[in-house]
């Protein structure tokens, strides 16, 4: 055995030691390869096979990769958005009040009485949700679509969808889709599990094909005690509060407000005095969408275009918990808001304020909710009293909390902080102070920088200051203007500067660059911060001059009057945009030599700030490399000293070069994160180690993102620690913030038709849309409404916020870019409609209906209520569009080629109008007006290319521009009584009048059916000329008649005869004459007849002898041939 | 002046300032009405450049009406919308061509049609900015806006001196549906000094002795410097004599700073050396250099104008001192369409190191930070297929 081993033992493996692969692994083995990826350790494996098929992959991977790719949008979303707005839709008794209750319940765990208007509540720590229910009229459905960031919707599965389901969908696609969630309900109706299951299929699949495929469809499996399974329920609030929203273009771009609470605070005498009085109303609501601009118009969905008269915004009444380290919700933080339903406690009536009280006990465990919310309740309590006193004052003193509010929010205000001018001292500030103390605004504080200045007046308010530091600026220099303008304001401008007027302005000029006023107040003067209102402000300067004039000693000059000698002054100053307006300053010398110094950095030749010297940062990566050359040797250039590297000497030698050095060096930890960030760049740039493959090019599309990116992270930033007051001024309120809107002269039908079913949909109108003028846009008919719509019949269009009514014009662009007029609405393609309307941007969509009437009996004979949707096109303020028209003519004398032509026009003055257009006969014969005559009023003359024929008709094809009616009628539903809101009854077409009164059309009599009797055609005869005849053959020539001696034609002989009359006697010859004349004709006939028969008869005996005649000289011819015969046969024989 | 709006009219007193109020009536839609215009003057009413402005006005609008009282004291303008197109007017010779000029690129990219219009009059005015000055300093501003120049251009065909004129320019503008944000609050260093001296029916040598004192303060502070010379003659030199000249200085970060100086008109009795004129031309443009910031002192309200209008973002610039017209820009933006920029004055630590003595207080000029959200204005006119 052991001998066999020995045989059998296979020569062992020596590694190679040394040699080309020894090297190989040597150097492999110096990398440790544990940790290193497959494709690293054997790179080999992972190289391309094919070329082709790698090619192949790239480009369907860079497909799939562009596939995904959407225009960067900026997120405009604030830091604390407002809560979402949730709108359950459906037809009516499907259960989505249930569904409201449920849904509330199980966020926060409360009953809510009534659903009435948008509920607010608070989901969790980052989430609120208004949640709305939309009744069954099709207007509350359009402007929940319009706002709606979240639909549920509720359908009765036993009976399947219905059409507002679909109507609800079309709507939402043409105003934005918001997200859609489709809630099945009263699925325990069907019993049969195989239905159930089916029923759920076929519901699903028809609504994906109306959402998107996959959308997703909720079971609410069915009721127990009144409500849903809550884990149904659950499951739905929870897909609801991880909802996330893709921004919507025409969201981006507006602000609007979902009003929940609404007062009128328009005091009680003058409405006892007319009831029907305009009312001051006011409405509360969350800023959504974009910010707010506090001077912005307004339309209010159902009523009309407003004029906010003024914006404030409120603490929050739903707020977000503010403690960020709690996983869940408290419990008291789960808050509900709801006005209009009497949740949160507060119930609001038409006279009263209801406040519901926890129980006796529950007032004496007061914590800060509570409290919170008793104050807001005083607040309301007190402003039902102040309306009742004082209708003017009431709107301000609304939240005399306010005190609260306002001083905060000027405190850290930033652009004071700018202002640190030197005189701003210790007591200057403390007196600051002071007035701080004794004003409950912050406007007042924004004189910091300008106390100083006008020491004069320490009680001096705002306006003063802003007036004081302008009017030392401009004193001299408007002077001087206007001795200028005075002097010689006729010649010249430019002619005469007088030095010293120039000096002046230079120095107010250097004046003005030296101090650093508070520019803000510069500009804007006494602008309003916040929640100031102009009439504060007004009464504030009202009780300036007062003051000024108790302080009089002075006999000091009003503010007012001295603006008013300023804004004399200046009204007519020459305008010109250059930086010394009219003045011209004594420039500086910069060519000396202490100036130059001043400017000499501002060239690319001088010294660079230290960022941007090149030396200067390869000092500083010097530096960074190693932590002990940092501080190394180095040399201040401006003071020429050497600095040697002493840790302990450096502190100070810094600090005597910090003063003159243009930038104090970079902290160490600053350079180490420049480091770190090129490095990461560099990395992303040049190496991917976790993925080898190729990659595509996407850097624009990077680029693209990342400026949307910074662009966002800007507009948070930028304003982010402004004070509130300043910062709504620059950009609005912005969306989150709860405000106040107070509406002076709203219709009273709107406060006493009140119906909180209904949404109020306040939508902010950007520049010029609230402007009129004429629309055009494409529209299509839709597919599922029945009728065809016709030219200016009035239709009911919601576009942008608005539903209003107009009369559109439909037509079509042809080849040659001319908008064509068309009676009717083409089918199955879009064609243009024009009509008269708010101006909208372009590409906003629309759609129209015919009517907004719910009448049930309507609805169903409509069946589908959208007639058409589309979006605009183009705004102006004419249009272009034209009918074709075709001026028939007769011809009334024909020349060669001309021709005067009759019946096509009127008069002269119209002729003249047409010289020189085109006219065409039937026969296609082309031709051109020429001048109008004077004869027949209308007609021209023309000339043509052929000559025509007086029976040819002539044609001059024309275009005839057709007008848009200018009719503007917005939708006013929420004006309506209670009832009747959803019965809105616009202009009605033609056809609907005509139907209602029983009027009948008069036929046109042109297009009756008559008898046609046609007159036979009678041909000329046919003249050849002579020099033709001579040519012919005889036989063609025509031959000569037949000549009289008269010289007539035989046929006309006796036409000019005179006929004879005959007398009796006369008559009674004649007679006997005829007489014989036929016994002599009869006679005659009669021998005639014998004569034939005599001559038959004679004829006959003829033929028979004639006959015997011929037949014996037959036999004797045959007797002779005979004899002959026998003769010839006797001689034969001898031959 | 701030206005009283009466029905959604803004009513305004004076003819001051009125190239502003009707340019910003007619992007913001909003009718204007102005009264008291010159009332208690010898001459009262409009001028005829102002007229002359609201014909311009009326051609590239539609649906513009306008109401003059029968003094011509009170004016009611209710605008229309940007038409744009073709336009050719005659400018009145009272102002340059600037002042029209202005107004045509201030409006120019929210026209419904590319703006392609033929200016005729004086091209160099005193009170006016120049037509160069136009070409190398505003048209790169409005760049940054538009960011890809299709078609925008101006062309001085002709030059034109007052008091007669006889220049002629064509401009060119394409059309924006919005104007994007613009961050802008470097300027950089001054690299080069290009320049144009005209010299219009006199003699040649004028424009070489200005171009002379020009190029010799300039080269003290950088070698770039480069001047043309643009000697018009015939019909190309306009009706009047004149000369002038214009200097540019282009930073590494684009921005372009320009100064203009002029002889004195020729029918006025005085005379101009050309030295003068140089030597003005350059002092300007240092003034211009020291006063810094990313547009010229000139253009500061075309800025804040497409600041304000552009998308709902955030725009940052930052500017020299603000010039008086521009602060009543920025007053007219907020009456017009409610948008109040954020200003700050930027201070540089140097400046408040040697805030000690008063003569390093003013090495560096003012620089007003501009902050402001666009009002997200959309160009209406534009028609889309």
């Amino acid at each position: 055995m052991a001998d066999e081993a020995i045989f059998d033992k296979k020569k062992s493996h020596h590694a190679k030691r040394a040699g080309r692969k020894a090297d190989k692994k040597k150097k492999k083995n110096e990398v440790d390869q544990s940790n290193l990826s497959a494709r690293q350790r054997n790179p080999k494996a992972f190289a391309i096979q094919s070329a082709v098929r790698a090619e192949r992959q790239f480009r369907r991977r860079e497909d799939v990769i562009s596939k995904k790719q959407h225009i960067p949008q900026v997120d405009k979303t604030p830091l604390e958005p407002p809560p979402i707005v949730v709108a359950v839709v459906g037809p009516p008794r499907v259960g989505k009040t249930t569904l409201i209750n449920n849904l509330i319940k199980s966020f926060i765990k409360t009953n809510v009485t009534s659903t009435n208007g948008p509920i607010t509540i608070v989901t969790s720590k980052k989430r609120r949700l208004t949640i709305i229910e939309c009744n069954n009229d099709i207007n509350s459905m359009i402007d929940i679509a319009k706002c709606a960031d979240l639909v549920l919707l509720l359908c009765d599965a036993s009976f399947g969808f219905e059409m507002e389901i679909f109507e609800f969908l079309n709507i939402c696609q043409v105003h934005g889709m918001p997200k859609v969630m489709g809630v099945l309900t009263h699925l325990d109706m069907i019993k049969n599990a195989k239905t159930l299951k089916t029923t759920k299929k076929t519901l699903k699949h028809r609504f994906w094909t109306e959402v998107y495929p996959g959308a997703k469809l909720f079971y609410l499996s069915g009721i127990v005690h009144g409500e849903y399974l809550r884990n149904e329920i659950k499951n739905l609030s929870r897909f609801i509060s991880v909802m996330k929203f893709r921004p919507l273009s025409w969201r981006t771009t507006h602000a609007y407000i979902l009003a929940d609470r609404l007062e009128d605070i328009t005091s009680q005498e003058t409405i006892r005095k007319d009831p029907k009085v305009n009312r001051d109303v006011v409405l509360y609501g969350y800023v959504r969408g974009v910010p707010l601009m506090k001077e912005a118009m307004v339309h209010i969905a159902g009523v009309g275009d407003m004029k906010i008269n003024e914006l404030s915004y409120l603490p929050d009444p739903c707020p977000l918990p503010n403690s960020e380290k709690k996983r869940h919700l408290m419990e008291r933080e789960r808050q509900i808001y709801a006005p209009f339903s009497g949740v949160g406690g507060i119930v609001y009536d038409k006279d009263a304020v209801y406040i519901e009280l926890h129980g006796s006990h529950s007032h004496k465990q007061e914590d800060e909710e509570t409290n919170e919310k008793k104050a807001l309740l005083k607040n309301v309590v007190e402003t039902k009293e102040t309306v009742d006193e004082q209708m003017q004052e009431s709107g301000f003193k609304l939240f005399s909390g306010g005190a609260v509010i306002y001083p905060d929010m000027i405190k850290d205000d930033e652009y004071l902080q700018h202002v640190k001018s030197k005189d701003n001292d210790s007591d200057e500030s403390s007196a600051d102070e002071e007035s701080e103390s004794e004003n409950d605004s912050g406007i007042d504080q924004s004189e910091k920088g300008n106390n100083g200045k006008i020491r004069k007046l320490p009680w001096d308010n705002n306006s003063a200051s802003e007036a004081e530091e302008n009017d030392e600026l401009k004193d001299n220099k408007t002077d001087s203007e206007d001795d200028e303008e005075k002097s010689d304001h006729n010649e010249n401008f430019s002619t005469k500067w007088k030095e010293k007027l120039g000096e002046k302005a230079t120095m107010a000029y250097f004046e003005r660059q030296k101090t650093s006023k508070n520019i803000m107040k510069l500009v804007y003067g006494d602008f309003e911060i916040g929640n100031k209102s102009k009439e504060q402000n007004q009464k504030e300067l009202e009780s300036d001059s007062e003051e000024e004039e108790l302080g009089g000693l002075f006999k000091k000059v009003t503010n007012t009057q001295k603006k008013k000698q300023k804004q004399k002054d200046q009204q007519d100053v020459d305008e010109c945009s250059f930086f010394y307006s009219l003045n011209k300053p004594n420039l500086r010398d910069w060519t000396s030599e202490e100036n130059k110094q001043y400017l000499i950095n501002r060239f690319v030749t001088g010294k660079r700030s230290a960022d941007e010297d090149a030396s200067e940062l390869l000092k500083l990566d010097d530096a960074s490399d190693g932590d002990e050359e940092l501080y190394g040797d180095f040399e201040d250039l401006e003071t020429g000293e050497k600095h040697v590297s002493e840790e302990n000497a450096n502190e100070a030698i810094k600090e005597e070069g910090a003063g003159t050095k243009r930038k104090a060096e970079p902290m160490k930890s600053e350079i180490l994160d420049k480091k770190l960030k090129l490095k990461a760049k560099f990395d992303s740039e040049y190496d991917n180690p976790d993925d080898h493959r190729i990659k595509g090019d996407h850097s624009y599309y990077e680029s693209l993102k990342a400026e949307a990116l910074k662009q966002s992270e800007l507009n948070k930033s930028v304003f982010e620690n402004l004070d509130n007051g300043l910062r709504v001024e620059v950009e609005g309120f912005r969306p989150g913030l709860y405000v106040r809107m107070l509406f002076k002269n709203m219709p009273s039908e709107f406060v006493t038709n009140f119906d909180s079913s209904y949404p109020i949909l306040i939508g902010a109108l950007n520049m010029a849309e609230q402007n009129i003028g004429f629309v055009s846009c494409k529209v299509k008919k839709h597919r599922w409404y029945k009728k065809i719509l016709k030219t200016n019949d009035p239709l009911i269009i919601s576009l942008g916020w608005r539903r209003f009514q107009t009369l559109p014009i439909y037509s079509k662009i042809e080849d040659d870019l001319k908008c064509r007029y068309l009676k009717y609405t083409p089918e199955h393609v879009t064609c243009n409609m024009h009509f008269y309307g708010p101006t909208t941007p372009q590409n906003t969509g629309f759609l129209a209906l015919q009517t907004v009437n719910n009448n049930p009996n309507e609805i169903k004979q409509l069946g589908f209520r959208i007639a058409a949707t589309g979006s605009v096109n183009e705004i102006n303020k004419s249009t272009q569009i034209v009918k074709k028209l075709k001026l028939v003519g007769t011809p009334l004398k024909i020349y060669k080629k001309t021709a005067f032509i009759k019946d096509m026009f009127t008069s002269t003055l119209e002729v003249a109008k047409f010289e020189g257009a085109r006219v065409k006969t039937v026969s296609g014969i082309r031709g051109q007006i020429k001048k109008a005559l004077n004869k027949p009023e209308g007609a021209f003359r023309a000339t043509f290319e052929d000559k025509i024929l007086m029976s040819d008709i002539v044609f001059c094809r024309t275009w005839f521009k057709v007008d848009v009616t200018k009719f503007y009628a917005p939708v006013v539903n929420l004006l309506l009584p209670a009832g009747s809101k959803n019965a809105w009854q616009g202009m009605k077409t033609k056809g609907q009048l005509k139907r209602e009164r029983n009027i009948h059309n008069d036929a046109n009599t042109d297009s009756m059916y008559t008898s046609i009797d046609r007159e036979p055609k009678v041909f000329k005869p046919l003249v050849i000329p002579k020099a033709l005849q001579k040519g012919l053959p005889y036989r063609f020539k025509p031959k000569e008649r037949k000549t009289t001696l008269s010289g007539k034609s035989p046929k006309n002989i006796f036409k000019d005869r005179i006929a004879v009359i005959k007398s009796p006697h006369e008559q009674k010859v004649s007679n006997v004459m005829k007489m014989l004349k036929t016994n002599f004709e009869q006679k005659k006939e009669k021998e005639k007849e014998a004569t034939t028969e005599r001559l038959q008869k004679h004829k006959k005996q003829i033929e028979e002898e004639e006959w015997r005649k011929l037949k014996r000289q037959k036999e004797l011819k045959k007797k002779i041939c005979r004899h002959l015969s026998k003769l010839a046969g006797k001689k034969k024989p001898q031959m | 002046m701030p206005a009283i709006i009466e029905n959604d009219v803004l009513v305004y007193k004076g003819s001051n300032l009125f190239r502003q109020r009707v340019l910003l009536s007619i992007l913001s839609g909003r009718a204007i009405k102005i009264e008291d215009i010159r009332s208690t003057h010898d001459d009262p009413g409009l001028r005829e450049y102002e007229v002359n402005l609201i014909r311009l006005l009326d051609k590239i609008t539609n649906g513009t009406r306008v109401e003059l009282s029968e003094t011509g004291t009170s004016m009611y303008f209710q605008p229309g919308i940007l038409v744009g197109g073709q336009v050719t007017h005659t400018c009145c010779t009272q102002r340059g061509i600037g002042y029209y000029l202005e107004v045509l690129l201030a409006v120019g990219p929210f026209c419904k049609e590319p703006l392609n219009a033929v200016l005729q009059g004086v091209t160099h005015h005193d009170l006016d900015v120049s037509v160069d000055k136009m070409k190398s300093a505003a048209l790169p501003v409005l760049l940054k806006f538009i960011l890809v120049d299709d078609g925008l251009d101006l062309k001085v065909v002709r030059r034109g001196a007052p008091p007669l004129g006889g220049g002629e320019i064509v401009f060119r503008c394409p059309v924006r549906r919005h104007l994007r944000p613009l961050q802008w609050t470097k300027w950089g260093l001054v690299k080069r000094i290009r320049g144009v001296v005209y010299a219009l029916r006199v003699s040649p040598t004028m424009a070489n002795r200005v171009v002379e004192s020009a190029k010799g303060v300039m080269l003290k502070f950088l070698p770039d410097v480069y001047i043309n010379t643009d000697q018009c003659r015939g019909p190309n030199a306009g009706k009047s004599p004149g000369f002038g000249a214009s200097l540019v200085a282009e930073t590494n970060e684009k921005t372009f700073y320009c100064a203009e100086a002029k002889s004195l008109e020729a029918g006025s009795g005085e005379t101009s050396l050309p030295e003068d004129v140089g030597e003005e031309c350059a002092m300007k443009l240092l003034d211009e250099i020291y006063r810094g910031g990313a547009v010229d002192s000139s253009f500061q309200w075309l800025l804040a104008l497409w600041m304000a209008l552009g998308q709902k973002d955030v725009s940052e610039c930052v500017v020299g001192p603000l010039s008086d017209y521009t602060i009543s820009f920025l007053q007219h933006l907020k009456e017009f369409f409610g948008v109040m920029f954020k200003l700050e004055v930027l201070r540089s630590e140097s400046e408040d190191e040697a805030s000690d003595d008063d003569e390093e207080h003013v090495t560096k000029a003012q620089k007003v930070k501009m902050t402001c959200v666009g009002i997200g204005y959309v160009n209406i006119s534009k028609r889309t297929l």
